[in-house]
């Protein structure tokens, strides 16, 4: 660890990957409830385990960057973290103020959730993803506000790189889109609209820029590559990621009362949102291809590899898949969506953190710069273990997805919601299966910290000099 | 080898290679913005004949001539660098900034025009189209002479020499982009019916 | 990297050559000439004039391999893409 102050970012991982314990229990509990309807009810209904399985998602990726960026910053900054301290109080309360809106959720009826927490005198609440109480809303938008002054201050106060800076333009970004969750208004049209612009301008925007920060200076770590020539693609990619992002939003004003041109400007440009993904790709695997040195860290390089195919696949492929407004009139909401999000949201920021984590959490435990070999071992089948099955859980909603379309809204004569959901059970029952062995690669994950602990961790090897030419 | 001579010498463009890739991207989404309009106005064909006389072919033909005039200024002042003169690389690239400015302000007559009569991206088929892909054309206008200003700024300042000039060509190359989007736009939207 | 000196003088024909399509194309429109022989007449001039663009300022005709017919295909591609569109406006009115 090359600055005392990098440390402040192991809480934070901690936290992420204990959250996303919580978020996978509550994705097979849910998965289950898909095909047994009355599991658990009522202690945990599915609309409430819904809650908590996206909420958490959020909650954790947000540690996850978080922490990223209070080990990146100091790093690139060349000078220590503003003020740890800051860093530290934060993480207590995002984590309690977390940790108390999950529990708000689980033993008290939303709705009483919304009087104790006085939603009344700032309606915010009851909106897929932005369920939390206005409070908490309020906490975030606090802790944003600190998180931003700590690592904004070290950026301006020392070095300033473009990995730094993109990383920053990342993070105020997502800090100021979410003030739209304080809007609401009570036309439904206006709030569904305003919605997508931090749902969408999050995921599908300012995300991307802190994603490809991440990957950029992983690669830069892991590879030896120029700064200068992983920089200029981070400026290409991002580019890309903004000009289709942003205009892509689009995609989701077609059915929603929003003006009928937001049809061809969501089909194009959301039509061309592989392109960033794609480039980002090419971009991993030549750098490692081109890389100086064999960092003795195969896990991490693995997960930025993996990174950068998965996001491809989930956000690219799967996303274009049914962003065409002929196709989406057909497909929206559909279980396809849902096969889209959960390899889309795995590929790009799941295993981008996990990326970081795996690539400073060595470092941050007191290794010069890998686990041993053991436990790269344990980590690399963790990554398998969750990749391919999360590649089957996409694969068997989507099954479940072209049936639904089929069968309910395409065919000639089409069927009920519930016949159809009972015909595709078995799809369902498939999916749960696939959920349950991704656990089992996040028990393996976690595993991996406490294996081959005392061993001695693998040396970097210079690579051989190219054949002159 | 002499330039232009039989056989090709290099294996990539002018210019950085990311800038390449870039100019890549925004051509497909050009691209598939031109075929959209091309088989849309299938369905609406009197549609699109009719608001298309509408538009003032004048400025489209001053606006045609000022992108050519700015990518020719572009190639001088390439050539200039490559010289070694790097004043001069820096006062064609401001000359061909101009040209630019001239593009966006006549552009802007147009749409204060059409605003006035209250047509919006609502107001039809054609329009939306018209008014999509001529804006986002003109944000790349925009942008195009962000960098152009960039380059001229730091060629003045002695940035780039004979030996040392890819930021030229990568400005360059971006701008040439921007000059050959519009030649096919122009008689696309302008012109064929 | 390559160092050779732009011959300028052939750049500015190729710019006069495409001022004068340019014209060219704006008269026909101007004239209110349609129908299809014109449009893709009009069309032809522009993939003209972007190839020679693509050529001789964006200085492909110096590259070799798949870089030299970048610009060429996207020219064609869109470009056949139109013409097919206008050929069916055509036979449907």
């Amino acid at each position: 660890m090359q600055y005392k102050s990098q440390a402040v970012a192991k809480p934070y991982f901690i936290a992420a990957i204990g959250l996303f314990i919580g978020q996978i229990l509550f994705g097979l509990i849910l998965g289950l409830q898909y095909v047994v309807g009355d599991f658990m009810f009522p202690e945990i209904p599915f609309n409430v385990a819904r809650m908590v399985h996206t909420n958490l998602l959020i909650v954790w990726l947000l540690f996850g960057f978080m922490g990223s960026a209070y080990y990146l910053v100091p790093e690139e900054a060349e000078r220590e973290l503003h003020s740890p301290g800051l860093a530290i109080l934060m993480f207590w309360i995002f984590l309690v103020a977390g940790a108390l809106t999950v529990l708000g959720y689980l033993l008290v009826p939303y709705s009483g959730l919304a009087q104790m927490t006085g939603n009344h005198l700032l309606p915010t609440m009851g909106r897929e993803f932005l369920e939390q109480p206005t409070i908490t809303k309020v906490g975030i938008v606090i802790v944003a506000l600190a998180f931003l002054y700590n690592v904004g201050m070290t950026v301006l106060k020392g070095r300033k790189t473009v990995v730094s800076l993109v990383l920053l333009i990342g993070l105020l970004g997502l800090a100021l889109l979410f003030l739209f969750a304080f809007y609401n208004p009570d036309n439904l049209a206006k709030d569904k609209y305003y919605w997508w612009w931090v749902v969408h301008l999050w995921v599908e925007g300012v995300w991307e820029l802190i994603l490809g920060a991440i990957l950029a200076f992983v690669l830069i770590k892991t590879t030896g590559v120029d700064r200068e020539v992983i920089e200029k693609w981070l400026y290409v990619i991002i580019a890309m990621a903004l000009i289709t992002g942003i205009v892509g939003t689009g995609h989701h004003f077609y059915w929603i009362g929003a003006p009928e041109y937001w049809q061809w400007w969501g089909s194009i440009f959301s039509a061309l949102e592989p392109l960033p993904f794609f480039m980002m790709t090419v971009f991993a695997f030549n750098m490692v291809n081109r890389r100086r040195r064999n960092h003795p860290n195969k896990a991490a390089v693995l997960w930025a590899l993996g990174t950068a195919v998965m996001a491809f696949l989930g956000a690219g492929v799967w996303g274009f898949m049914h962003t065409l407004s002929p196709v989406n009139y057909y497909t929206h909401g559909s279980q396809i969506t849902a096969a889209h999000g959960h390899m889309a949201f795995y590929g790009a920021y799941v295993m981008i953190v996990l990326t970081m984590i795996s690539y400073a959490m060595p470092i941050l435990r007191g290794r010069q710069a890998a686990n041993s070999n053991l436990s790269q071992v344990v980590e690399m089948w963790s990554f398998w273990l969750m990749t391919v099955s999360m590649v089957f859980i996409t694969l068997f909603l989507t099954g479940a997805g072209i049936l639904q379309v089929y069968m309910q809204r395409y065919s000639t004569d089409p069927l009920p919601f519930m016949v159809v959901q009972e015909k595709i059970a078995l799809f369902y029952w498939m999916r749960e299966v696939a959920g349950l062995v991704f656990l089992i690669g996040l028990i393996t994950y976690v595993a991996s910290f406490f294996v081959g602990g005392r061993q001695p961790e693998p040396k970097a090897t210079a690579m051989p000099e190219p054949a002159a030419g | 080898m002499p330039e232009g001579g039989p056989v090709p010498s290099a294996t990539y463009p002018p210019g950085d290679l990311a800038i390449w890739i870039f100019i890549l991207a925004e051509l497909l989404v050009f691209a598939v913005f031109f075929a959209a309009y091309a088989f849309t106005r299938l369905d609406h064909v009197e549609l699109f004949n009719h608001y298309q006389t509408t538009l003032d072919s004048d400025a489209a033909l001053v606006n045609t001539l000022a992108l050519i005039t700015s990518s020719w200024l572009v190639v001088r002042g390439v050539a200039a660098v490559r010289e070694g003169d790097h004043r001069a690389c820096a006062r064609w690239f401001w000359g061909a900034f101009g040209m630019g400015a001239l593009f966006l302000f006549v552009k802007s007559l147009e749409y204060a025009h059409h605003l006035s009569a209250g047509i919006s991206l609502s107001t039809n088929t054609f329009y939306m189209f018209y008014l999509s892909l001529t804006f986002f054309h003109f944000m790349h206008v925009m942008l195009g002479m962000v960098i152009l200003a960039a380059v001229a700024i730091k060629a003045a300042g002695g940035g780039y020499s004979r030996e040392d000039h890819v930021g030229v060509e990568t400005g360059a190359s971006y701008w040439h982009m921007v000059d050959l989007v519009w030649l096919v736009l122009f008689p696309l939207v302008y012109v064929m019916r | 990297m390559m160092q050779t000196p732009v011959r300028i003088r052939s750049r500015t024909v190729v710019y006069l050559v495409l001022m004068g399509l340019t014209v060219a194309t704006w008269a026909i429109g101007r004239a209110g000439l349609e129908g299809l022989g014109v449009s893709l007449l009009v069309l032809a001039f522009a993939l003209l004039k972007g190839q020679l663009v693509g050529d001789w300022f964006m200085g492909l005709r110096g590259v070799r391999g798949i870089w030299r017919w970048v610009i060429v295909i996207w020219l064609v591609v869109p470009g056949a893409l139109i013409t097919l569109a206008f050929v069916l406006s055509e036979r449907g009115v």
